[in-house]
């Protein structure tokens, strides 16, 4: 699992719904665009919720890694 | 505003003007009964916060454009135009109601406020100022299902982590999958929300139950009726009737979420499966012995979520369950009917902290009840409620816990 540059960190576990989404969604905008924010998550749907989200909003998952019952999502800020 | 948006926003007026919405549109007498009734106006009792108020920005540019004195003579009566500074008023009335309905419960003649409110955003759709948020959410909910193929393996994996919480929980039997996935021909579609705490001690409790559930790839919550976009509500709602359809169930059941529970009642249509909520569902397993449960101490309330009890009718089955595991249970209000919103329902709660400010001074009259109810427990069956309570909680000192019903009835459980 190769280390991961990012610009800022999201801890978005244990949250209720839909917090996980609007955190992110505001939590991108804080970055420069081409810049990556990881996103820590420990729900099961964010695996579905996060990489629709991504297509949505124009976003890219650069990267996906899971350990010890988490979630990071690395996402490249496009626009 | 240009004339073409203004047109548009005309016809999408006209497309909301039923029979029903007719009557709330001509009938307010201006008693004011409703008034008081409304937990924005009770704990900030400025003139925008009232019922009748709200319903007005709506009414006056209704009788501008539908009414024959409006066409005519604009400016006789109180006919308005829609104008910038009309969206902004509508932006105000509608996002500062949370569709209780509590005002519908002591107007003399029924009227509506929060249908009148599903005007003011369809309005501020089509006029593209509607909430960015609210917007997102639906379309992520929308790309969801138009390509679940590709999101399917992501959230199996996500399952099956928690299956060792479940069966750490309650231990089932051998050969038994702890969150059964695809099963076709399952008598019960389980719909459930992101995070792990709406599908475990759901889980627990069917799998004591020995269900034949199956549980849904999508999440129950209905952004598209947040932002009040019809079409977004129905597409969003099709992706669970789909999967019920091709599953084959003979009961689709939405999990602890308010808005989902009576969307999904109320648009599912005519279907060969029936649509419940989860704590219909439990109230059930304990009517039929099919759970057996011990009494927890402390002392608990119940909050009714709006659109669970006064929009959707369930009061007495969350004060089954109560009844039969608390040691403790006291009432909030006198009537359930009455029971205070919490503030935080119509997509407030979803906006995150942009609204938390003014939910939290239009909870003031929640925050007086749950305190006056002396009980140490909040429960609740909605996780918009959860979370504005939880906020409220905070925000007053209140000193509570904050408990989700079905979370109380899996920690209840006995072995048979
Ligand atoms: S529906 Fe609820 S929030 Fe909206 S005006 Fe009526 S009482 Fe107030
Ligand atoms: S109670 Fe009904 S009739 Fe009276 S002001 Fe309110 S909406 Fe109008």
């Amino acid at each position: 699992m190769s280390a991961m540059e990012y610009a800022k960190e999201l801890d978005l576990r244990n949250l209720p719904c839909p917090m996980p989404v609007v955190k992110i969604s505001k939590g991108i905008k804080e970055v420069a665009v081409g810049q990556i924010v990881k996103a820590v998550t420990t729900d099961p749907g964010a695996l579905t919720d996060f990489p629709a989200w991504a297509k949505t909003s124009g976003n890219q998952i650069v990267e996906t890694q899971e350990a010890s019952g988490e979630v990071r999502f690395f996402i490249k800020r496009l626009k | 505003m240009e004339a073409s948006l203004r047109d548009e926003l005309v016809r999408l007026f006209d497309t909301k003007l039923s029979r029903q919405m007719l009557l709330n549109l001509e009938t307010c007498s201006r008693c004011g009964l409703c008034t008081p009734a409304c937990h924005a106006y009770a704990s900030m009792p400025l003139p925008k916060y009232a019922p009748a108020f709200r319903a007005e920005v709506v009414r006056r540019i209704y009788k501008r454009y539908f009414t024959a004195l409006g066409r005519f003579a604009p400016v006789l009566g109180e006919a308005k135009p829609l104008t910038d500074a009309a969206l902004e008023e509508l932006r105000e009335a509608a996002y500062s109601c949370t569709g209780c309905r509590r005002c519908m419960v002591y107007c003399p003649f029924g009227i509506d406020t929060q249908q009148i409110m599903s005007i003011a955003k369809l309005l501020l759709i089509g006029a593209e100022a509607a909430p960015e948020i609210l917007s997102l959410l639906a379309d992520v909910s929308i790309s969801k299902g138009e390509s679940i193929e590709t999101f399917k393996e992501g959230f199996l994996q996500g399952i099956k982590r928690l299956e060792t919480q479940v069966v750490a929980r309650w231990k089932v039997e051998a050969g038994t999958t702890p969150i059964p996935t695809e099963v076709e021909g399952a008598d019960m579609l389980y719909v459930a929300l992101a995070g792990a705490h709406s599908i475990i001690p759901a889980a627990v409790v069917f799998n004591a139950a020995r269900e034949n559930w199956t549980l849904s790839f999508f999440e129950a919550v209905n952004f598209g009726a947040f932002v009040g976009d019809p079409g977004k509500t129905q597409l969003i709602l099709d992706r669970i009737v789909r999967e019920a359809l091709r599953l084959g169930v003979k009961e689709v059941c939405i999990c602890e979420c308010g808005t989902a529970v009576r969307v999904a009642k109320q648009l599912s249509g005519t279907q060969p499966f029936r649509v419940v909520s989860l704590t219909e569902v439990h109230a059930r397993y304990l009517r039929e012995g099919r759970i057996r449960v011990k009494k927890l101490p402390g002392s608990h309330t119940y909050h009714d979520p709006c659109q669970i009890a006064r929009n959707g009718g369930v009061y007495d089955e969350p004060r089954a369950i109560l009844g039969r595991i608390v040691e403790d249970f006291r009432e909030m209000s006198p009537d359930p009917k009455y029971n205070w919103c919490c503030g935080g329902g119509g997509g407030l709660v979803a906006m995150g902290e942009d609204t938390l400010d003014f939910r939290m001074r239009s909870s003031r009259v929640k925050a007086d009840q749950i305190r006056e109810s002396r009980a140490d427990v909040v429960v609740t069956a909605c996780e918009n409620c959860h979370t504005q309570l939880e906020n409220i909680n905070a925000h007053y000192g209140l000193g509570k816990e904050v408990k989700f019903l079905s979370s109380l009835l899996a920690d209840a459980l006995v072995a048979p």
